[in-house]
């Protein structure tokens, strides 16, 4: 993408502490979630359509776990304050339950995981840094955590599957949550829908240089 | 007619006023943490027995908590196609002598871990859980209010999925037969949901701060949040659930 190049080297951070929410960023956050949630809904049937197709090599499903991760992402670098991918993936993750998921409450518990990854990304770079960088590194360890959880709760599987499925999920969520939810934000903010948020200001700063 | 008539009943009213299993006293905190305990206690189901009796035990309890048993069996459909999944994993690559046993033994590891949760959802409200979860447990009260503010709009962007499909089909965009073609379908349509949201959250928190959001001091709450006895016995089974594959394990070896 020809945007990239001009995009300055450090983030746009969020106005004031960045501890200090402002209302249109918890309401963003939660409404994204919701969002994210009713799009899971679509994505459980898809997922049901496609897993068979893994057949015998069933780790492979991992590759389509990135999207559960992308609330996460997304909420991270749209809001950009400590606490967003968490609360965004949990507000996703109770609309999945109270949908009616298979794996019921379980959702909750990863949603909690899964936020939790994106939120140490971000934290090690204190904050400041919301490139697609730290994106691909934030679904990577979300993506992680949850295969860790699944190894436990849910698949009993010999060591050398789990590592294949973790794997495989790791890819994922790097290139479909990390890549693939910081384009989704600066499409976002492309569309005109983020001018209250940094990723507007970027997108205004690229488009002015 | 007086007043109270026109209002709509809340949802605590619309729980505990007919009658129906004794779980219709229990609030949502404890509806939670009655879900959550199982999940810990699944993990230690590592055979078919120490599944079964925990089912068994959770099953002979479903009287005292199943809200409608006709709105039970839809909800019932997703968690089969996942335990059964599980199950069908295990026997591919769980590497054990006896592949067929251990399907068994996960499915229902993965029943145990899910039933509790899937039956209590039905008495458990978004509001009134927002509700509990900011005055009992002192979440902060702002991200909570935004939460369920936010769950309200659920039927309005799930319509909205809906309005979008349909303007784009009529505008010739409607997805052609193949897989990939419909994924890219979806993954458009999703995108023109989120940048409805976004708007919505915009109008939302406008809204919000007119009425005081922002800075209020001394939130007030549309209801109260008590703590009933029934709560505290529901914690309680729902501890002793989470104990039952420890004790099966200990006793069945």
């Amino acid at each position: 993408m020809s945007t990239t190049s001009t995009t300055p080297r450090s983030s746009a951070l969020a106005r004031g502490p960045l501890g200090r929410w402002r209302s249109l960023d918890l309401v963003t956050a939660a409404v994204l979630g919701v969002a994210f949630g009713v799009v899971f809904w679509g994505w459980d049937v898809v997922y049901n359509v496609l897993s068979p197709g893994f057949g015998f090599f069933q780790p492979a499903k991992g590759l389509l776990g990135g999207v559960w991760l992308l609330p996460a992402v997304v909420g991270a670098l749209v809001v950009r304050r400590p606490g967003a991918a968490l609360f965004t993936e949990l507000v996703a993750a109770s609309v999945e339950y109270l949908l009616g998921s298979g794996w019921s409450v379980g959702v909750l518990i990863s949603g909690g995981l899964q936020g939790l990854g994106v939120e140490i990304a971000v934290a090690l770079f204190a904050w400041r840094r919301w490139g697609a960088g730290v994106a691909a590194l934030g679904g990577a360890l979300a993506a992680a955590l949850e295969a860790l959880y699944e190894a436990f709760a849910y698949n009993d599987w010999v060591l050398g599957w789990d590592l294949a499925y973790g794997a495989a999920f790791v890819v994922s969520g790097a290139v479909v949550a990390g890549l693939g939810g910081a384009a989704l934000v600066r499409a976002l903010a492309r569309a005109g829908a983020l001018q209250r948020f940094p990723a507007g200001a970027e997108h205004r700063a690229a488009q002015r240089a | 007619m007086s007043v109270t008539d026109l209002v709509p009943p809340t949802a605590t009213q619309d729980r505990t006023a007919a009658g129906g299993p004794p779980v219709r006293r229990c609030g949502p905190l404890s509806l939670l943490g009655a879900s959550v305990l199982p999940v810990a206690g699944s993990l230690a189901v590592d055979t078919w027995r120490v599944g079964a009796v925990a089912l068994a035990v959770q099953l002979l309890l479903l009287p005292l908590a199943v809200r409608g048993w006709r709105a039970l069996l839809p909800r019932l459909v997703p968690v089969t196609i996942a335990a059964v999944s599980v199950g069908w994993s295990t026997w591919l690559l769980g590497g054990e002598a006896d592949p067929v046993a251990a399907a068994v033994a996960s499915v229902l590891r993965i029943a145990v871990l899910v039933l509790p949760g899937v039956v209590l959802l039905a008495w458990l409200d978004p509001s009134e859980t927002g509700d509990h979860l900011a005055q009992r447990l002192h979440l902060p009260a702002r991200a909570v209010v935004a939460a369920t503010a936010a769950l309200e709009q659920l039927s309005a962007l799930a319509q909205a999925w809906d309005e979008l499909s349909r303007a784009r089909r009529a505008r010739g965009l409607g997805p052609g037969r193949g897989p990939v073609s419909r994924v890219r379908w979806a993954a458009s349509t999703a995108f023109g949901l989120l940048v409805e949201a976004l708007r919505r959250a915009a109008r939302m928190s406008v809204a919000m701060d007119a009425r005081g959001f922002a800075d209020a001091a001394g939130r007030s709450w549309a209801l109260p949040a008590r703590w009933a006895l029934a709560d505290t016995v529901l914690l309680v089974v729902g501890a002793l659930l989470a104990a039952v594959p420890l004790v099966a394990t200990a006793l069945l070896g």
